[in-house]
């Protein structure tokens, strides 16, 4: 019989020898920093929820099974969404990217969310030479060579995507409300966002292009609670459908009032639209019937994706959005690039882990993932969803309340 | 749409606006015309009400859109919603005056115009990390009748909108010009020292002006939820910025002129909006400030104050 004595010095003999193992084996892995930005505060932070846990469960696997030898993969987790404005602010994104910048541990980085965000993160990120890949920003000005002075001064690309952008993605909504629900007529709003004004512009001229009739376009203030008064001018106009080009702050609310205002009328927007803001905040029955399209592939009833997407939702206690899968992919196509670095013997650093993010061809869950020299995805799908209520899930399972229509057409 | 119904419609919108603008608008006139204080914090406590309105309704089973009330069970939890907000929000106003400005009292500058600043901070991101920073979804438990007038509808819920917000600030006038504290108020308003030695509890006075401004604009928190069935942790800046942009154009200080700024205010956005555009808003509410402030300095109802000593 051991005495009381005796007993707890073995269990704090046995709890130091497990401690000391667990330190040792924590020093032979070096931990390699991605950086996370994501607008978890404000207006988007439940479908930015969404994205993170795709990231997350993508770092602890890769952990789990060692598939980087002698390396964990460290998430550090930034919010680029402030109170004061209430959705992602881009001066704190501006942060961010300064922060992951100057820890020397971060490789790599994962994000942002919304383009606004991006936009003033591309030159830091890209005087500091840090790859990072978006799973959701999709504004194409920030990759395009264009604007390469603004947006990569330093000259590489490193403002990677798993989605495509809004030169597909605002045209090829057009080409479905044209093609297949023959619309004659539209009025284009955006929210005044970096996003929301370029897919909206990318929507309005290809419209026009397809003999669709302009019959005006106005810009909302995200802050402001009432948009009554502009769907009241746009009843008047009466038009055959409502384009919206924007993210949830002005979105939820867009929703909730043109249902009441126009309910007879078409109503569709981006990626933005395709939101868990749009199931819980605007909610059923506002939500009912809009159309939204994402920039990638819909990958989350695919069968590929099948044990993933339960194994996701058991974790979270949440159905994943297809940019959960993108933001798992991306962190795939790091771990990749990781990976390739340390077979080539080559030291893993920022410069390394960029040059390898470029030439990646990676199997993910919505396909092959490679890059153009720009960083653009070369996969351009755009996938239309149209919000119908499913009584059987939950209301904000994003799953089954986004019913898939399928690709728009390209042109 | 004919030109006629179109301009009704964008009047009733405009006038729903303008119901809560001016219940807000109450709350900065009150405080400002004893104290001469922007009290900024008044934004937030609006924003508050709607989230105390929103658990007063959860609380009764009312949650989205789907339960829909009549008659007297209507009545009923509408009486509760608004007496427990109010009497909730006035009470933090007076806390607010009471832990934080009534030190400040006398210290000259612009001391306490930043504390409520600070304040309105406070309170903001006590919501933000308490509820949490996605939208809410509001219950609208109304029916949904409604009235055409040609194109034009006129919503069962707005004319309620429009009958409590008139109710409260006739009643608010009343208790103003009527009452014994009403009057007491308008004396510290004159001249706080010289009410003061009339035996005017000018302590009393301000706390009574701190609840009923408070109590109106919780009252205005539950409509905004009502009518627009949503609320959010960052609703009271833009509600509040028109609202004190209502009193300033009113007359700040003057109760009936803050009444009449809001309703003004709430007709321009909308006018502005079908006319314009409503990118513009805020461009055509602050030119309309400014002409009118360039030929009336003290607003539309105000008078210039005699130089207080």
């Amino acid at each position: 019989m051991l005495t009381r004595r005796e007993a707890v010095q073995l269990i704090a003999m046995t709890a130091a020898a497990v401690t000391l193992a667990g330190v040792a084996a924590q020093a032979a892995d070096a931990a390699i920093k991605i950086g996370l930005d994501l607008s978890l505060t404000g207006a988007d932070a439940e479908s930015a929820a969404r994205i993170r846990n795709g990231a997350l469960m993508a770092f602890e696997e890769l952990n789990a099974r060692r598939e980087l030898p002698g390396y964990t993969l460290e998430p550090l987790i930034l919010d680029d969404g402030t109170a004061t404005a209430g959705q992602y602010d881009p001066a704190q994104a501006a942060t961010n990217a300064r922060k992951m910048v100057s820890d020397k541990a971060v490789v790599a980085a994962i994000g942002p969310m919304m383009s606004g965000a991006g936009k003033a993160m591309a030159p830091i990120l890209s005087q500091g030479n840090l790859a990072t890949i978006t799973p959701s920003s999709t504004n194409p000005d920030i990759t395009s060579p264009k604007f390469a002075g603004e947006y990569r001064p330093a000259g590489k690309a490193i403002y990677f995507r798993t989605v495509t952008t809004d030169a597909f993605q605002g045209p090829n909504l057009a080409n479905y409300f044209a093609d297949k629900l023959k619309v004659q007529s539209v009025y284009v709003l955006d929210d005044s966002g970096a996003y929301g004004v370029g897919i909206a512009d990318a929507f309005q001229k290809r419209a026009e292009e397809k003999g669709i009739k302009v019959l005006g376009r106005d810009r909302l203030d995200p802050k402001a609670a009432d948009y009554t008064t502009i769907l009241t001018k746009i009843k008047a106009l009466n038009p055959d459908a409502l384009y919206y080009g924007g993210v949830s702050q002005a979105g939820v609310k867009l929703a909730k009032q043109s249902y009441d205002v126009l309910p007879k009328v078409i109503k569709g927007g981006g990626d933005g639209m395709y939101s868990a803001e749009m199931l819980s905040a605007a909610g059923f029955p506002a939500a009912d019937g809009w159309y939204a399209t994402i920039a990638s592939p819909h990958t989350t009833e695919d069968k590929v994706a099948d044990a993933w997407v339960k194994q996701y939702q058991a974790k979270y206690g949440m159905a994943p959005s297809d940019y959960a899968i993108t933001a798992y992919d991306a962190a795939l196509v790091i771990a990749d690039a990781v990976k390739r670095v340390i077979a080539d013997g080559k030291d893993v650093n920022r410069d390394t882990v960029r040059d390898y993010i470029q030439t990646a061809k990676v199997n993910t869950l919505q396909g092959t993932v490679a890059f153009d020299a720009n960083g653009d995805l070369r996969d351009r799908t755009i996938s239309v969803f149209q919000i119908k209520k499913d009584p059987n899930y939950s209301a904000d399972d994003m799953v089954h309340q986004y019913h898939y229509i399928g690709v728009a057409p390209q042109s | 749409m004919t030109t006629f119904d179109l301009l009704l419609q964008q009047t009733i919108n405009g006038l729903s606006l303008g119901a809560m603008y001016s219940l807000l608008a109450l709350g900065f006139t009150l405080v400002y015309g004893i104290l001469e204080l922007i009290n900024f914090s008044h934004f937030n406590v609006f924003m508050i009400g709607s989230f105390v309105s929103l658990f007063v309704l959860q609380s009764f089973g009312l949650s989205g859109q789907e339960v829909i009330l009549t008659g007297v069970p209507l009545a009923g939890v509408l009486l509760v919603a608004f007496v427990v907000t109010m009497a909730f929000c006035g009470g933090l106003g007076v806390v607010v005056e009471r832990v934080t400005l009534r030190p400040l009292r006398n210290v000259k500058g612009p001391a306490a115009m930043i504390t409520s600043i600070g304040v309105s901070y406070i309170l903001f991101n006590i919501i933000l990390l308490t509820v949490g920073a996605d939208s809410k979804n509001f219950p609208n438990p109304m029916p949904a009748i409604r009235w055409h007038i040609g194109e034009a509808t006129l919503d069962f819920r707005v004319l309620l909108i429009w009958a409590i917000a008139l109710l409260l600030m006739g009643t608010l006038y009343m208790f103003v010009q009527r009452s014994r504290i009403g009057k007491a108020m308008r004396a510290t308003a004159q001249d706080a020292e010289a009410a003061r030695m009339m035996g005017v509890e000018v302590d009393k006075v301000i706390m009574m002006a701190f609840f009923l401004g408070s109590a109106l604009a919780g009252a205005g928190g539950l409509i905004f939820g009502l009518y627009y069935n949503f609320t959010s942790f960052i609703i009271g800046f833009t509600a509040g910025l028109r609202a004190f942009t209502a009193a300033v154009l009113g007359g700040i200080g003057n109760v009936p002129g803050a009444m009449v700024g809001g309703v003004l205010i709430g007709l321009i956005e909308a006018m502005g909006g079908q006319f314009i555009a409503t990118a513009w808003t805020d461009v055509i509410i602050f030119s309309i400030l400014v002409l009118v402030l360039v030929f009336k300095p003290a607003g539309l109802f105000g008078r210039i104050a005699p130089n207080k000593s």
